[in-house]
């Protein structure tokens, strides 16, 4: 015969009732972790811990696409050939092609609000890279160098930055 | 640089006539607690069924679908993964097939698209197309969030989380490009939140001015809390067959002709190319038309939206849209995006959009008005549903039903609401005979144009 004493027991948290009317409804708790890879990206973002802004382009010369990527890819999208990596000379000096000032921010941001996102224009870049100004107001056209956070790095993007050049 | 080669450009051909003939949709709350998911989309279903003056018992019309495509943008919202097969067990349609369709903003033009590729090929005679979100399980920042993972997780999403600041950089670009006030994009919201006052479904109308719209808070410079889209809970749904079956369904069925476009997520990665030319555009037009060191598209056009229009224009034999077309529905997640697809679609030619709602075109009553649903910004933004219920808006606005499904006190009550005694009809004019509605997802990823005919 069954012992009682060997009976499954809740072993969860009680769930909140936020609302009975007009009906019911509950909390649903979610803490979750995902392990992500950078992949073969994994160099730019150890480069910007030490203060480099590296960028990939591609080996293949018969390709039409000759200019840099930041954000960099590990495939050219036109020919499929494995790029390679090169550093920008510091200081790496660009330009504020357009800009916002973030105000009102979702859950889980990382930079004090407000303030300003800037997509900057490299020479030699065919893409116009995201990032945020750390201190000025910026407009278009405006020249920017980038800097980064070698010390305490965050371990994303968000390790490096633009200053205003004066 | 994007180059096209001849396969690339292919306007896509039917097998066979695709129309559609009946719609439903929920009314669209930020929060929902009165009905589960599965239960809005029954309402939607039943509306579909038995409201659009089918010639056939709902129950016979149930029975002559035989493909089932739903729209549903995240499966963080809803918390459950293989939604679709839990909403297409609850409305009864086992075992026909059904697929789930995710592109992003566009996620309800997409399902129109699937479900007319089924019709097309002759997979099926009837097909349904339904789609919802239900973005009321977390709060609003922790919404922006989820929609902000729709862009590059390692390189923009940790600098914005909330998707306003991925389009307002872009409202800064075009205000500088093109000289535009930021009065014009104001005048979108008022517009859009005013005709949301006819439509018992709307979650956000308003009679705002614009004054009202400019000193609203700021989310992301310049873009303000009335210039955006709100979370939205709802669903709508369309139901499309072949040309036999839709005589027999309906005396009024529309043609239906769609097609899509994508282009980088990453606002970053859109490297200069030339523009595609719609059909009543010469070549040479645009050599002036950007400043030293801006490019096209930019941050100012959209590309997938600009090929969509090129692709379906053709495939439906438009040749001048603002002549042509007698009503739009416009993916305005936000002021800025609305503006910049006036370009993108040929309501005005690039460099000039601004003219299309400066000049009274776009209002009710214009050339050719848009958003007389409410739109996005107010009526609902319940994403996998979107694009479906810009469809059936223009489906119900063609068919002269716009009465019958926004001026009846019975709608209004059932959503529990009371119609407002100074209700105002926006249907257009009986000799209207076709309209597009655009379906937009990311920064532009993806767009899906399609327009319906009157047959």
């Amino acid at each position: 015969m069954a012992k009682k004493t060997q009976q499954t027991k809740f072993i969860g948290q009680v769930t909140k009732i936020r609302q009975t009317e007009p009906q019911t409804v509950i909390e649903w708790p979610r803490a979750l972790t995902h392990v992500h890879t950078y992949g073969m990206l994994s160099p730019f973002f150890q480069g910007l811990k030490e203060g480099k802004l590296k960028a990939t382009f591609c080996p293949n010369k018969k390709c039409p696409e000759d200019r840099l990527w930041i954000p960099p890819r590990a495939h050219c999208p036109d020919c499929h050939t494995e790029m390679k990596w090169k550093t920008l000379r510091n200081p790496v000096i660009g330009k504020v092609y357009a800009f916002t000032e973030v105000v009102y921010a979702g859950t889980g941001i990382e930079l004090s609000t407000p303030y300003w996102q800037i997509d900057v224009q490299l020479p030699g870049l065919a893409t116009v890279p995201k990032s945020y100004l750390l201190y000025g107001k910026p407009y278009i056209g405006m020249k920017v160098m980038a800097e980064f956070r070698t010390e305490k790095p965050s371990n994303t993007v968000l390790d490096y930055y633009w200053v205003p050049v004066e | 640089m994007i180059t096209f080669k001849k396969g690339n450009l292919r306007v896509p051909k039917w097998n066979r006539r695709v129309f559609m003939v009946a719609g439903g949709t929920t009314a669209y709350r930020k929060f929902f607690p009165e009905y589960k998911l599965e239960e809005l989309v029954m309402m939607a279903f039943k509306q579909m069924l038995e409201d659009n003056n089918l010639k056939m018992d709902p129950l016979e019309v149930k029975g002559l679908i035989n493909y089932a495509a739903y729209g549903e943008f995240a499966d963080h919202f809803q918390d459950q993964l293989l939604c679709e097969a839990k909403i297409h067990d609850y409305l009864g349609l086992d075992p026909l097939f059904n697929v789930g369709i995710k592109t992003g903003g566009a996620t309800g033009g997409t399902t129109i698209l699937n479900a007319a590729m089924a019709v097309a090929s002759g997979y099926a005679d009837v097909a349904l197309a339904a789609g919802w979100e239900r973005m009321d399980e977390v709060d609003t920042r922790t919404g922006n969030f989820y929609i902000s993972t729709a862009a590059c997780k390692d390189f923009e999403t940790r600098l914005g989380r909330v998707y306003s600041s991925y389009y307002a950089p872009m409202a800064n670009r075009f205000a500088w490009a093109f000289n535009v006030s930021e009065t014009t994009r104001a005048k979108i919201a008022v517009k859009n939140r005013l005709y949301a006052c006819s439509s018992p479904y709307a979650q956000q109308p308003g009679k705002h001015t614009v004054e009202e719209v400019l000193a609203s808070p700021m989310s992301a410079y310049p873009l303000r809390f009335l210039e955006c889209c709100a979370m939205s809970v709802g669903s709508a749904c369309a139901l499309l067959c072949d040309e036999k079956t839709a005589y027999q369904l309906s005396d009024n069925p529309c043609e239906v002709f769609i097609c899509g476009g994508t282009h980088t997520l990453r606002v970053a990665d859109r490297r200069p190319m030339d523009i595609p030319l719609l059909p009543n555009e010469i070549p040479g037009m645009y050599k002036e038309l950007v400043k030293e060191g801006s490019r096209w598209p930019g941050f100012e056009s959209f590309l997938a939206a600009r090929f969509a229009a090129y692709l379906t224009y053709r495939m439906a034999g438009i040749h001048d849209p603002l002549e042509e077309l007698d009503l739009v529905e416009l993916h305005d997640a936000f002021t800025i995006s609305d503006l910049q697809t006036y370009g993108d679609i040929g309501l005005r030619p690039y460099g000039q959009e601004q003219d299309y709602i400066e000049s009274g075109d776009a209002y009710y009553g214009g050339k050719c008005p848009s958003n007389l649903s409410g739109g996005l910004l107010g009526t609902m933004h319940a994403v996998g549903a979107t694009g479906i219920f810009q469809a059936v808006e223009c489906l119900w606005q063609l068919q002269q039903k716009y009465d019958q499904f926004h001026g009846d006190s019975k709608i209004w009550k059932k959503w529990g609401k009371t119609k407002p005694r100074d209700w105002k009809s926006l249907q257009i004019p009986k000799k209207s005979k076709q309209a597009l509605w655009v379906s937009h997802a990311g920064v532009g990823s993806h767009v899906t144009v399609c327009i319906i005919k009157k047959s």
